[in-house]
């Protein structure tokens, strides 16, 4: 199952964090920076998927973003990396009805998750639920923050 | 720090005014989630996050729901006064409300409550939109996992969800089936006919082409029925008889490229190596991760190291 799922900068500021597993609050900062830090200290050689206390950690970076899922051992790696892609390719089918570049490598990115952040936690809502892959048809994930926002313009 | 402080006495001040539209709060509660995110608790916004969910418009709504999935917990007794906005909501007549509501359902949910609620969500287990199904589905599936012994009586309609004509529908049903053939294979020998038949559609292709990820079709949907085939042909001859011809199949489609196609793969032979046998398959799977092991990609070479096999059988029938 997946553990949480980060969105974290280079610098160690976290994004948007989701957990799907109780973690106290206070103790959430401190996790958040190790991971980071784990995941910075990688070389280009290494590959993606890193050994973290008792579980596992996918990461994979964005321009300046780092998006790392907290994964069982009995979780298929690679299905998760690809899924951290699928959802980047979401969010730029969201996001880039607005802008004209593509989501993913602008340094936007960032921003738009800042300034979006309870939908880009709508999209996750779609995606993951009880720390399980439920959605990853991309119109379907959207199908229900769209009708949102379209009855939010109608207001 | 000490904004973050500043911020928190702001949103304090601001939760407690009446003057605060429900505009502002929901404006108010994306603050106070970026708090929370960033180590800071702002209990005193829970109460309004409720609030919000019970008196805002859609979008509002939406918000205040997202604010009680995040800060609280399953045990909180705060949830308990959600409890009533969620019913009500669940009865709306407009979907997207619905939608939500069974959202809110299947991320967290009092326990104690699950009498109150569950004959509505199971009405909705035969709505026309097959969104309300899927995550009616999803929310008994939350159920299962917090009280299975609440929805013993519903397993039929578990059955309905897995033979629905809509794909999103039939893969939701297949977490709950992933946790009842985990816990007690012996009981669900007889789906595996089913699940054969939804693989070698799957990848067959049969599906809508939205459902694919880089031309590949549902391949999270793939490592689903996998991992249950695993379960049901594991030690059991018979069965696993049953499903070598889709599994070989699946090898073989899964040939391309792409890191998606190698997380099938990888998962198409650890089925392999767990169910009874079959020489043939099994040097056809051995022949795989010897391809991972060498591949130049340090992910793949990673895989290739993970014995998703016992060294025993290997070395048996090779």
């Amino acid at each position: 199952m997946i553990k949480f799922l980060l969105m974290v900068n280079k610098q160690g500021q976290t994004r948007l964090s989701k957990y799907y597993e109780q973690v106290d609050i206070e103790k959430r900062p401190s996790l958040e920076t190790d991971v980071v830090k784990r995941c910075l200290s990688r070389k280009k050689e290494e590959c993606s998927f890193v050994e973290y206390k008792d579980f596992r950690l996918v990461y994979r970076q964005y321009a300046a973003l780092f998006i790392v899922v907290g994964i069982s051992d009995t979780e298929n790696e690679l299905s998760i990396y690809e899924l951290v892609h699928n959802f980047v390719e979401v969010l730029d089918k969201y996001f880039s009805r607005v802008k004209s570049k593509l989501f993913f490598l602008s340094s936007q990115s960032e921003l738009d998750i800042m300034f979006n952040l309870d939908k880009v936690h709508i999209i996750i809502d779609e995606i993951i639920q009880n720390g399980h892959i439920v959605e990853t048809n991309k119109n379907r994930i959207l199908a229900p923050l769209l009708a949102l926002d379209k009855m939010a313009e109608a207001h | 720090e000490r904004l973050i402080k500043k911020e928190l006495e702001s949103i304090k001040e601001q939760v407690a005014s009446p003057n605060t539209t429900m505009r502002q709060m929901k404006e108010i509660m994306v603050r106070a989630i970026y708090c929370e995110m960033l180590g800071y608790q702002a209990s005193f916004s829970y109460i309004h996050a409720i609030k919000l969910a019970q008196q805002g418009s859609v979008l509002e709504k939406r918000v205040g729901y997202l604010a009680v999935s995040l800060f609280l917990n399953e045990t909180d007794e705060f949830l308990l006064l959600l409890v009533n906005t969620v019913l009500k909501d669940l009865q709306s007549t407009n979907l997207i409300e619905v939608c939500m509501a069974l959202t809110v359902v299947s991320q967290m949910f009092p326990k104690d409550m699950i009498p109150a609620i569950l004959p509505v969500v199971e009405e909705k287990l035969t709505h026309p939109k097959e969104i309300i199904r899927r995550k009616a589905v999803l929310a008994l599936y939350k159920f299962y996992l917090i009280a299975p012994n609440q929805v013993q009586h519903i397993h039929s309609k578990f059955r309905k969800a897995l033979c629905d004509k809509d794909p999103g529908v039939m893969t939701a049903s297949l977490h709950i089936y992933l946790q009842l053939i985990k816990e007690n294979p012996e009981s669900y020998k007889d789906l595996t006919g089913s699940m054969v038949t939804i693989l070698r559609q799957v990848v067959g292709g049969k599906l809508p082409l939205d459902f694919n990820y880089h031309s590949v079709p549902a391949p999270w949907l793939q490592i689903q029925l996998l991992r249950i085939l695993a379960y049901l042909g594991k030690e059991d001859q018979g069965t696993s008889e049953m499903m070598y011809d889709v599994l070989e199949e699946s090898l073989r489609r899964a040939e391309m490229n792409h890191n998606i196609t190698y997380a099938i793969l990888f998962e198409c032979v650890k089925t392999i190596y767990t169910v009874h046998p079959k020489s043939q398959l099994l040097e056809k799977a051995a022949e795989c991760i010897g391809n991972f092991v060498l591949s130049p990609k340090i992910n793949l070479k990673y895989l290739g190291k993970i014995p998703p096999y016992d060294h025993h059988r290997v070395s048996g029938p090779l």
